[in-house]
């Protein structure tokens, strides 16, 4: 797979999972915890590669 | 959901207690990922963070990742890549063995464009394919979430957690 933006989607839902359940114990929590650092990596990634759009590559 | 389930089954864990019990728990861990937690009876955590080390791992192997190697010129560094490679356990040495054919963590020789080392051949071939800076960000990524499990496996059989 040579998809940056897949490997990015793919690899935030791995660690967010991991954090998730590593350091919350319901469900809920968790829930929470893991959508919220998975947006802010795909959306941190997203909106870093937006500001960097107008430099040459 | 890990808690209920997880915590009555840790009640009846099949490992002895107190230090040894983490200390057996923690090299299982570190050896196979997953294990430590199931040998504490939290049998769906272990499943769980088993699947992602192992995934990770996987996807890192599958995309040819970085395998580090002890360069001279960066000690430090490249020490600390091999740790994080380590993480994982002994699948990090079969892992050396099927790319490189024996368990290698150093180049033969100070890795440069002259060296015909056929470590340093493989390791800069593996670097060229243009999927391996993926490939090595999940291997490294799964020996540290490996690493961070072994604390959590830690702490669990030491009642830390809940």
């Amino acid at each position: 797979m040579r998809s940056h933006f897949l490997h990015m989607l793919l690899y935030s839902t791995l660690v967010a999972v991991f954090f998730a359940v590593l350091v919350r114990d319901t469900p809920s929590e968790r829930r929470r915890l893991g959508a919220l650092l998975w947006l802010a990596m795909v959306g941190g990634g997203l909106g870093l590669a937006y500001l960097m759009y107008p430099f040459p590559a | 959901m890990t808690g209920v389930a997880d915590r009555v089954a840790a009640t009846n864990a099949p490992v002895g207690s107190g230090l040894a019990r983490a200390s057996v728990a923690v090299v299982a861990a570190w050896a196979v990922p997953g294990l430590g937690h199931v040998l504490l009876g939290r049998l769906r955590r272990g499943l769980l963070f088993g699947a992602i080390v192992w995934i990770s791992f996987g996807l890192g192997m599958a995309h040819d990742g970085r395998l580090a190697l002890r360069d001279p010129r960066q000690p430090v560094l490249s020490a600390l890549q091999i740790v994080a490679n380590l993480g994982v356990g002994p699948a990090d040495v079969l892992a050396r063995i099927a790319v490189y054919g024996f368990p290698a963590y150093s180049f033969h020789s100070v890795p440069g464009p002259r060296a015909g080392d056929p470590i340093e051949e493989t390791f800069r071939n593996r670097a060229r394919t243009g999927v391996s800076i993926y490939g090595t960000a999940y291997l490294w990524t799964a020996g540290l979430m490996n690493l961070l499990l072994l604390f959590d496996v830690w702490d669990i059989a030491l009642g830390r957690r809940p």
